[in-house]
This record gives structure tokens, C-alpha cells and sequence, in this order.
């Protein structure tokens, strides 16, 4: 017949098995709410509000003096830096002999609508920093931010320079008017006063929305279809359900931070122009004059290099490092990539500036 | 046909109509209705003209969010059938067959995620995301606001009664957290 359909039986055979295997995935698959993450054991070393200082329990000896405090981002949670013991950014900083804390900010609920920028740079990480030194004994510690959390670590960095020997900035929001992502666009057009006047703390619905529009077919659909086919793999599995136990929680940002955060980063860019207040004082990125390594991620569809890289440029220190890695976002704190060249790196680094 | 002019006129009309006969029986019944002022309907009637116009307006703003949201959908068709038209034309180029079935995939995941990242990163869809957005809030301010008239009635805190107890918490947790810091560098002095 001239208008036969020919079809590949091979393309049959693997629509048969796809479908086999989302039908079978359930019995083969936990839920990613079932997955143990396998996480670091921590002690909680201090509390306030609904802010917790992780102190992660060490499996070498400590080698190097300088404790460092990690301030993870706004958006989601902390465990993306332990999500797999393979691939654990707070393991490999670990065994490298540092001694680790991170702050986990929690929850926030309504009543915690009014935290602001001051709240948590002045507030949060100040009494967390000043509990790591009295602890450790040492009159400064290293501080790494990481996206969100990066913008955070460096206004904190520049408000008390003197409590800081190094600073590591992974990805930071800095630049906002400069980011070329899709978060920017949105970001830039939204009406960020009335919103938060409105509906108070931004809900993760919010943050869901935004995120589905990041990489809308890889990551709404061909991710998911790599999954079903993969069903039989457990080290995809296994990683894929971490991801996306990860992706899946986020916690509601405070109202009046989140009001800050777009209008002062992304809208009026006044970060990067030395001309941001925070609880009434002036934030100058030439303050921060402590060694600095920034880094950036070229494929990062949440921050882009445009928005990370003007850091590096604008502080005040004379030693100062930037490093532009060829992966994304996440890529570069939680991947193999991440344990054979990002951490090695920063750990090299660090322990030059981290006296024994 | 009706214009948007027609529309507006006729929406103004029913607007003051609706507002005269709220005035009017209000302030016919209100004398008598104060023999209950400790109830809840006396309450209520002073607070009715208050629905009235709110219910008024969200139609308003409810005709904004529609074209907004009508303007959103437009944006992500035409950009899908965009985006259709160009795999339309470089599929039939790769053969159908089970080695380069991925091949054909790879093409359409590519096309439709440039083409929506393109849009997603415009002026048009960022301008009218946020318009979109703002009318959805003007919708729950609406909403909010005969809430509160309802919960006011009943004697129950609003959204505004615990924005200010949220702001006061504010203010103490933080001069706690001071105190608190002082008291502590204080011992460490002594």
C-alpha cells in the first residue's frame, strides 16, 4: 500500500517499555517524601526564632583554625549542600579539615512578615557568627553565602568587616538590573509593594511558578520523561528523587525582606551602586577589603554570571578571586563536577587563608 | 456594538444606583436599627455600603485580570505555534527511526524551550506578568476588604488587627534581641 505508516519497530518497542515503566515505576521507586537524604550528622548549635546554626560533626580532624559559617539561600533548603554523600559540599569542606556550621532560617510563618534585610544580616547572622567565635575561640571566621544567601553573606561582610577573614560568595545575587534570567524579567515587573502589602510573605507557590518558567520543557517534561526511562537505573533514581525532594520545599520569605530583595537588588540595583541601607547603614562593597573568592556558574539559569561577576569587581580587597565554572546553578554546589574541581579549589584557597 | 465607553457608562450607572438605594435605605432604617447597636446587624448595616462598593469595583478589576490573563494565554499559543512551525520543518529532515528518535526529541525540546525562554525574557510577557499580577492583587485586596467588613461585624480581628499585632511582635522580638546582646556584652566586661 503507497500510504502505509512505517514506524521503526524498535520506536514500538521502546513506547512499550515507557509505558511499562510507568506503570511499574511506583512498585520499583520510593516516594521522594520516603527518601532519606543520608545528611551529615549535625548538632544544632544554637536557636533563634525559627533560625537554626548547624554544626556539622566533623569525620577527620580539625586542621585549620578559621571555622566557616555557611548562610544558605532564601529558597529552599539547606540539604541541597548535603544531598548525597558523594556529592555533599558540607562533607568535602569537611574532610578537607574545616570546621563547618550553616544557618537553616527555618520556616517562616505570618507573624514573621515584618524580618527584613536588617533582621537577618544584622540580627540572624551576626549572633550566629558571634556564637562561632566565642565557640571557636577566634576573633574571625570564613563566610560563604550561596545564591540568595550569597547577597546576604556579602552585605554582612561589608556592614562587619571585622569579623570576617574570608568570604566566599557562590553565586550571589548582586546585580539584579544586570541578570539576563528569566527571575530578572519577572522580577523587574512585579509590583513588589503592593504584593507583600497584600498577601504578607511570599508563598512558595509563588516561587513554584517562577521556577516552571525556568527551562519550561527540559525540566517540566524531557526530565521527567528521562526519569520513566530510566526507571531501572537506581543511581539515577536515587539522584533524581534527591533533586526533587529538594526542588519541592521551599519555605514563604518574609514579606518585608522580599520587598527589599527585589526593589533594592533586582529593580534599583543599589547593591552594586554602594548605595543600599541596611537597618539605617549605608552598605559599601569597598568595605569589604577580607580575601574574597566569588563563584559563578556560566550555565546558571537562576543567577546569571552578569549578575554574580560585578562583586568581584566592585569590593575592596586586593586579594580577591574569580572562577567561572562551566556548569549550572546547582551544578556547581551539588554535582561530581562540584567534588573534582569547585571544592578542591575553594579548599585550596581556603586553607591558605585559614592559618592551622 | 458595545465599546468599552458603553461598558464603563452602564458599570457607572449601576454603580451610583446601587450606592443611592444603599445611602437611602441606610439612612432610612439606621434610627430605628440603633435600638440594636449591641448586635451584629446594626454592625452590619452601617458597613453594607462598604460591600456594596467593593463588589463593585472587583468587577472592575475582574475585567483587568481577564484581558491580562487573556493577553498571558495569547503570548504562550502564539509562541507555541511558533515554535511548532519551526520543528514542522526540521523534523521531516532527520529519519524516523529508532537511532535518531532522540535526535527528534533533542529538536523539539530545543526550539520550544528557545523560543519560551525568548518570550519568558521579554519586555511584553514581563510587562504584562506584572500587570497580571497586580490585578490579582487588587482582587484579593477586594476580597480582604469585605472580609474584614464581615469579621468587623462579628467582632473578630481582620488581616489589618494582625498586621499590627505582627508588627508589634516585630518591634519587641527586636528590642529583646537587643537587650539581650547588651546584657550579654555587659557580663563579658565584668
Amino acid at each position: 500500500m503507497e500510504n502505509e505508516l512505517k514506524i521503526d519497530p524498535k520506536i514500538v518497542s521502546e513506547f512499550f517499555k515507557f509505558n511499562k515503566n510507568i506503570i511499574e515505576a511506583p512498585k520499583m521507586v520510593p516516594a521522594p517524601g520516603e527518601i532519606n537524604l543520608e545528611m551529615t550528622p549535625y548538632d544544632v548549635a544554637y536557636t533563634e526564632d525559627k533560625v537554626r546554626l548547624l554544626h556539622f560533626n566533623s569525620p577527620t580532624q580539625k586542621q585549620h583554625k578559621v571555622p566557616i559559617v555557611i548562610a544558605y539561600a532564601l529558597i529552599n533548603r539547606y540539604h541541597i549542600l548535603d544531598i548525597h554523600p558523594q556529592k555533599s559540599w558540607v562533607r568535602n569542606i569537611l574532610t578537607q579539615g574545616f570546621d563547618v556550621y550553616m544557618i537553616d532560617w527555618g520556616t517562616p510563618t505570618k507573624i514573621d512578615k515584618y524580618l527584613s534585610f536588617d533582621d537577618y544580616v544584622n540580627g540572624y547572622i551576626d549572633n550566629c557568627v558571634d556564637f562561632v567565635r566565642n565557640e571557636a575561640s577566634v576573633e574571625k571566621v570564613s563566610l560563604q553565602g550561596y545564591c540568595t544567601g550569597g547577597t546576604l553573606a556579602t552585605v554582612y561582610a561589608a556592614l562587619h568587616p571585622n569579623k570576617i577573614k574570608n568570604l566566599i560568595a557562590t553565586a550571589p545575587v548582586i546585580d539584579g538590573k544586570r541578570d539576563t534570567t528569566v527571575v530578572g524579567n519577572l522580577a523587574k515587573h512585579v509590583d513588589v509593594d503592593n504584593m507583600v502589602e497584600t498577601i504578607g510573605n511570599m508563598p512558595p507557590e509563588f516561587m513554584y511558578y517562577v521556577f516552571s518558567v525556568l527551562k519550561p520543557f527540559e525540566q517540566g517534561i524531557e526530565k521527567y520523561i528521562n526519569f520513566f526511562r530510566n526507571v531501572e537505573d537506581k543511581n539515577y533514581v536515587d539522584n533524581f528523587l534527591r533533586i526533587e525532594k529538594w526542588l519541592s520545599e521551599t519555605p514563604p520569605i518574609p514579606g518585608e525582606l522580599f520587598k527589599q530583595w527585589i526593589r533594592d537588588i533586582y529593580q534599583d540595583s543599589v547593591l552594586i551602586q554602594n548605595n543600599m541601607y541596611v537597618g539605617g547603614k549605608l552598605v559599601s562593597l569597598k568595605n569589604i577589603t577580607m580575601p574574597i573568592f566569588t563563584q559563578v556558574a556560566v550555565g546558571d539559569h537562576l543567577v546569571s554570571p552578569e549578575c554574580s561577576m560585578p562583586l568581584h569587581y566592585a569590593v575592596g580587597s586586593e586579594d580577591k578571586t574569580l572562577r567561572i565554572y562551566p556548569t549550572g546553578h546547582v551544578g556547581m554546589i551539588a554535582s561530581s563536577f562540584s567534588q573534582k574541581v569547585v571544592l578542591p579549589e575553594l579548599g585550596q584557597w581556603l586553607k591558605e587563608r585559614s592559618e592551622k | 456594538m458595545a465599546t468599552d465607553t458603553d461598558y464603563k457608562k452602564s458599570l457607572e450607572y449601576y454603580k451610583h444606583l446601587s450606592l443611592f438605594w444603599t445611602d437611602m435605605v441606610y439612612l432610612m432604617a439606621s434610627k430605628p436599627a440603633a435600638l440594636t447597636s449591641a448586635g451584629p446587624m446594626r454592625k452590619f448595616a452601617i458597613q453594607a455600603k462598604k460591600l456594596t462598593t467593593e463588589m463593585i469595583e472587583a468587577n472592575e478589576d475582574l475585567t483587568e485580570f481577564n484581558t491580562r490573563l487573556a493577553e498571558y494565554y495569547k503570548q504562550l499559543s502564539d509562541t507555541w505555534i511558533e515554535a511548532q512551525e519551526k520543528v514542522n520543518k526540521k523534523i521531516p529532515e532527520i529519519p524516523q527511526d529508532m537511532e535518531n528518535l532522540e535526535a527528534s526529541k533533542r529538536v523539539w525540546i530545543d526550539m520550544f524551550e528557545n523560543d519560551f525562554t525568548q518570550l519568558f525574557d521579554s519586555q511584553k510577557f514581563g510587562e504584562n506578568f506584572g500587570k497580571l499580577i497586580s490585578s490579582e492583587l487588587e482582587l484579593s485586596k477586594h476580597w480582604n476588604s469585605m472580609l474584614s467588613t464581615l469579621l468587623e461585624t462579628a467582632n473578630v480581628p481582620t488581616k489589618n488587627d494582625l498586621d499590627d499585632v505582627y508588627k508589634e511582635l516585630h518591634s519587641l522580638r527586636k528590642r529583646v534581641s537587643k537587650l539581650e546582646k547588651n546584657e550579654g556584652s555587659d557580663n563579658d566586661g565584668k
